[in-house]
Parts: structure tokens; sequence; C-alpha cells
């Protein structure tokens, strides 16, 4: 394949991960906003329409939000941290659709508000793993550490020394009065 | 919702009207471009911050990072950027002012010949047109999603307000608005440090929950993790981008240059530089210790966070109050605004200074490139409005600026170092250097498939520095007279007599000259090294506790 179609091509496989990465966004937000709706029905003791907004969330899970993360994790590993954590999210659906029912406010902001951390993107920095230090390891770091210091003396005084050949160094007064 | 409107609106018309009142005494290409060779020491330090710090270069790209990767990111607040500064600051500053330049390009020109200047030039336009293009898209967003006004309109008023004092002030107006904007930037985004650490515990109470409760790796809260780490492997960031990246970028970014060009002496564009890494620490506080916390008010709180990029807009528009989320958009807005007026500045500079004055239209009036100036600063704008749309639906344009920047930066370097400290470095070895190690990045990512930007930059450098070496011992070295004064080794006893009398000038005190072997000093307290060493402490404290 010449390097053009290869450009487009890219450009093309680009623009079609982009337009899915648009879509999850949007139907993510949108069971957000319904199960914010719940959370804010059921501080005002609207239990029914708490009710109908967590059935609406789930319905959006359902339909929407678990088959893209479902189809996605096979292409994409982007999706692999939803796709760990679906059982999480359905249990705590599961547990603010129950906490509405029986009317339990704190109950279900706290399933919504896990539910909601569920679906968002966690950071990719709280899976690295911890720190690892082989005998190579050690050996390159401390060669650059020690290596960056001697190079610094060193180069600090070749400046030093080059400058105050050419210069004598300078009586320094203070302002007079 | 509407308090937000117009306390921001208040302050697009207030930065308006302070952009066209600094504007009012620009007359000639120097006022233009080098804002009259007149700032003092404090305009510098404020300008060169705001100019580093943007939506892109700070806020929103750097806080989403750190949200994604943690404290690492803090490394170039508290360790490299700083570095990178005081550097710059106490080596690189001296021989741009002596050499009487406009730009770094000219520099490279003065040194090398003309090869050289004309690649750094066009390398450097297109990586400024692209960085406004995704200020400006970085900043409509932003604007979008906390205030919900439609996007291009809000682009346009960005580029109008901006533009509008870009166009009348040049570097002048550019320089006391950055001023007024840093200000604004530091009281306007601090408040969200203390209300965040208060609803978290502290810093400890961060560390207790993430490691303690949620069990996330300890390297989240390592500035300088280890060399496994996928994205920013400790080692490589001292070599990369500590040794290479942020000195060529402090020292051949031309936005933060020209700031420094503008100075009114040598000592305040020096002190200017190595004060500036005092905000560049604090703002480790303001942008990357903020974000590092924003995963549990997330959770606790149940806010939905779709990508790394929009955690800094999600935390401010949920944990602040109203009244304060207006105030906090004034102090963002200005670092976007400052940001994208300094590359406006300097990308119009090296149009008219290095390509339009050597190439299309010599030897004219002043009065004739101030009014080229002008047009050239219409015209980025112009560019840069076209080139959105294509940042927002071409995510690779943003690629194509990372690796520009590990092309030129690492080649940069190298001919950079060896253009000051190794006299025998000549034209044909700059050029073979220059161009072998931009080409050498490429094939590290392209061929080898290396992604890591740091690894790029330093490998890059290695590969210049060494084809720059060999290729200037093969070839005749250069004429003493064409480096004269733009050497470490040179003689510039006069110069120097004419820095210090600039200095005393500066803080009131009278030189007695060099002759004599006297030199006035300054106050105690505006002693450069003693600035320096304060600040070096200072990083060495923080890598210590957090490294």
């Amino acid at each position: 394949m010449s390097r053009r179609p290869a450009f487009l091509l890219a450009v093309l496989v680009l623009a079609g991960a982009v337009a899915a990465q648009e879509r999850f966004i949007d139907v993510r937000q949108a069971m957000a906003d319904a199960l914010t709706a719940a959370k804010t029905a059921a501080a005002k003791s609207d239990w029914a329409a708490a009710g109908s907004s967590v059935e609406a969330a789930r319905t959006i899970w359902a339909r929407d939000v678990k088959p893209l993360i479902v189809e996605g994790v096979k292409t994409n590993s982007d999706f692999r941290e939803y796709a760990d954590r679906i059982g999480e999210v359905e249990a705590d659906l599961e547990a603010a659709s129950s906490a509405a029912a029986a009317q339990d406010a704190a109950g279900l902001a706290a399933k919504i508000n896990a539910a909601i951390w569920g679906i968002s993107h966690h950071p990719r920095g709280f899976d690295v793993p911890p720190p690892r230090y082989s005998t190579w390891d050690w050996v390159f770091g401390l060669s650059i550490g020690i290596g960056f210091c001697v190079f610094a003396i060193w180069f600090g005084l070749y400046l030093r020394r080059s400058y105050y050949s050419r210069y004598p160094k300078a009586v320094f007064v203070r302002k007079r009065k | 919702m509407y308090s937000n409107l117009v306390i921001t609106a208040i302050y697009l018309a207030l930065m308006f009207g302070a952009g066209i009142f600094f504007s009012r005494n620009i007359k000639n290409t120097s006022d233009y471009f080098l804002a009259g060779r007149s700032a003092p020491w404090f305009w510098i330090m404020g300008a060169v911050w705001a100019t580093n710090i943007g939506f892109l270069h700070g806020y929103l790209a750097h806080g989403g990072a750190a949200y994604e990767w943690g404290l690492i990111q803090a490394n170039f607040e508290w360790f490299q950027g700083p570095f990178g500064y005081i550097l710059t600051g106490l080596f690189f500053i001296a021989f741009y002012w002596r050499a009487g330049i406009y730009t770094v390009p000219q520099f490279l020109e003065r040194r090398y010949g003309n090869g050289i200047r004309t690649i750094y030039t066009l390398a450097w336009i297109f990586i400024f047109l692209v960085t406004i293009a995704a200020e400006l898209y970085l900043g409509g967003m932003f604007l979008k999603n906390i205030l919900h006004i439609p996007f291009w309109p809000t682009v346009f008023v960005l580029t109008a307000v901006v533009g509008s004092y870009m166009l009348l002030g040049g570097l002048g107006a550019a320089i006391m608005m950055e001023f007024v904007q840093f200000v604004i930037m530091m009281l306007g985004t601090m408040p969200l440090l203390f209300i965040l650490l208060k609803m978290v515990g502290g810093f400890k109470g961060i560390t207790s929950t993430l490691i303690g409760q949620w069990g996330v790796s300890a390297q989240y809260f390592s500035v300088l993790p280890d060399i496994h780490h996928p994205y920013g492997p400790g080692p490589w960031i001292v070599l990369g981008q500590c040794l290479v990246v942020t000195i060529g970028w402090c020292a051949g970014h031309q936005s933060m240059v020209q700031r420094n060009l503008g100075a009114r002496s040598l000592y305040d564009a020096k002190l200017g530089y190595v004060a500036a890494s005092i905000p560049k620490t604090l703002g480790a506080f303001l942008y990357i210790v903020p974000m590092v916390a924003a995963p549990i008010v997330f959770s606790q709180m149940g806010i939905f966070v779709e990508k790394s990029d929009a955690a800094y807009g999600k935390l401010i528009l949920n944990i602040l109050p109203q009244g304060m989320i207006g105030l906090f958009i004034a102090g963002l807005l200005s670092a976007g605004l400052s940001s994208i007026g300094s590359v406006l500045n300097s990308a119009s500079t090296m149009i008219v200074k290095d390509i339009y004055e050597r190439f299309f239209v010599k030897g004219k009036s002043d009065h004739h490139y101030f009014v080229a100036g002008r047009v050239a600063t219409l015209s980025v704008i112009v560019v840069s409005l076209l080139l959105v749309p294509v940042v927002l639906k071409v995510y690779l344009i943003m690629w194509l600026e990372q690796l520009l920047l590990a092309m030129v930066l690492g080649p940069f370097m190298a001919v950079l170092a060896l253009a000051i400290f190794w006299p025998r470095a000549n034209t044909p070895g700059s050029l073979a250097g220059f161009l072998t190690g931009g080409a050498f990045a490429i094939v590290l990512q392209q061929v080898f498939g290396v992604n890591i930007f740091f690894q790029i930059s330093w490998w890059s450098f290695v590969v210049s520095l060494a084809v720059t070496v060999a290729v200037s011992l093969l070839t005749p070295p250069p004429k003493k007279e064409k480096i004269e004064g733009i050497t470490w080794q040179s003689n510039f006893e006069a110069m120097v007599g004419e820095v210090i009398e600039d200095r005393a000038l500066s803080t009131a005190v009278r030189a007695t000259g060099i002759k004599a072997k006297t030199i006035v000093l300054p106050p105690w307290y505006l002693n450069i090294k003693y600035w320096a060493t304060a600040i070096l402490a200072v990083q060495i404290a923080l890598l210590l506790f957090f490294g």
C-alpha cells in the first residue's frame, strides 16, 4: 500500500474511533444526568420521581452504555476499565433502585454516587505497578544522577575558571552616598 | 449562572479596555516587537510565567494529565521548569541580549548562517499556529461547558479581545497585560486549592484515602517515578525533559525569550527569568495538586467525568460557589489570553523579522516593518481561527505538534549549547547536526515506536550533538570575527561595562566602571545568585519530599 492511501485510511479509522468515543461520552452523560435527577428528587422527598429517574438510568445503562462497553472492549483497550466495573455498576444500580423503593435518601445518594463514579473515567495512574528497582535500574539511575552532578560541578568550575582567567576578579563596593 | 456570565463579560471588557490603554504609546518596531526595551524585572517575571502557562500548557491540559497520572505532572513545576528558567536566565539570556537580536532564529543566523535560521523559523511558526488554535479550542470548550454559551461566538470574542491589543500594542501591551493577568491568575485560581484541601482533609487525607483505602499505586504520588513508569520514567525525565526539552523550551521558545529581550536591562532580563521560577513552582498548587485530590471529590459527590481533559472544569463547576466561579473563570481566561497573546506576538515577530524582511522586502523604513508587524498579527489570527475546526476534528494535529517539538528542541539544544560554549562549531556542522537530529526523532517514533517524548528528545539531542561536533571538526572553523561577542570565550569586556551601567541605572546606584575593577552591587535582596540558590533549595526540598 502506498503511503497516501495508508494515511487516509489511518485518518478515517481515527475519525471513526473519535465518533464512537463521542457517542460513548453522550450516553454516559445521559445516564449520569438521570441518576443526578434521582438524587435531587430524593432530597425533595419526591420518591416517585426519584424511582422513575433511577429506572431511566438503568434503561440507558442496559440499552446504550453496557452494549457499547461490551463491544468496545473487543477492539479498544480504552474500554477495559469500564468492562472491569460492569458488575459493580449493576450492583450499585440495583441497590439504588432498592433504596428508592425503601425511601432511604442517604443510601440512595451513596449508591448513585458510586454508580456515577463507576461509569466515569478513572485515572490510569491508579494502576501503575508499585516502584520496581532492579540492579540495572540502580546502576542506570545512579549513573545519571552522579554523572549529572559531576558534569555540573566540572562545567561550573570550567566556566568560572575560564571567565576569571580573562577578567580578574572585580572588587565589589557598596553604593557611596 | 448569570452572575458567572456577567463577571466573565466584565472581565473581558476590562481586558479589552486595558489592552487598548496600554497600546497608546507604541510607535516603532522596537516598541512593537520588544516593548521599547523598557520592562522592569517584575513585569518580565509575570509575563514569562503567564506566557508559559495557558489552557494548553497549564490549567486544562496539565491539570488533566495530573488527574490521569498523578503528581508526576508536578515535575514540570517543581523540578525541570525552575531548573530551565534559572539556567536560561543565568547563561543563555546574556548571549541573546549581547547579540542585539529580536528573535531566536536571528541568533542562530548570527552564529551559524542562514540555513538553520530558516528551518527553525518555519518549524516554530507552524507550532505557534497550532498552539493558538489549540488554546482557542480549549478556551471555547471550557466556557461552553461551564457557562453553557455557544462555542464559536466564544472563540470569536476571545480572539477579538486578545487580537485587539496585540494588533495595536505589540509586545509592550502584551507584557503589561500579562503582568495584570498573572496577578488575576494567582488570586483567582488559588482559592480552589484551599477549598479542596479542606474537603479532603489536607494532603494527608488525599494519600490516606487513595493509598490507604483505595489501594492506589504509590507512584501516583511520585514526582520522579521508576524507570518502568508508562508515562514518565524518572531517569528520562532527568535526561530528556530536564536537560534538553525544558532548557530548549526556555531558551528556544520565541515567546519566552522575547519577554526578556523587552527588559530595560540585562540585569532585569536575567532576574525576571530567574524570579519567574517562583510562580512556576507555585503553579503546581493551582492545577496539579487539586487534580490529584479530584478523584476523591468526584467519587464522594457523584460527579461524572468523561475524560481527564474535562476533569478540571468539572471540579470548579461543582466545588466553587457561584460568584467565585466567575472570578475563577477570569483567572483561567487570563492564563489563556496571555498565552495566546504572547504566541501571537512572537509568530508575527518571526514572520516579519525572519521571513518578510529577509526574503521579500528588504531595506524599507522602520514604519514599513511596524505596519507589516500588524498585518502579520492579523494574518496569524485569521489562520489560527481557520485551524480551530481542524484541531476540533483531527486530533492528529496535536500529535504533529508534539512530534515537531521533539524534532526541534533536542537538536536546537545541541546546536545552541555548542554555539555558545564551543567556538569550533561551524555552519555545516550545525546544519548537519540539526537536520540529522530532527530526522532521528522521526525515525525513533515511526520506525522504533518510541512514544515517550522525553526519550525522543534526549536521543535526538545526543545524535545532533555528535553529528555537529564530527562535521565541524571535518570542515574549516568559523571566522573569529563572526563569532566575536556571542560565545563564552568572547572578549565582551566593553559589553560587560554597558551591562553594569544598565544594572546600576535600574537599581538606582552608580557604577564606578569595569576598568577600575569595581562593580556596584545591587541590594542584597535583588542579587540573582541568592534568588537562584534559594529557588534551587526549594526545588530540592520538594523533590526529597515527593520524589
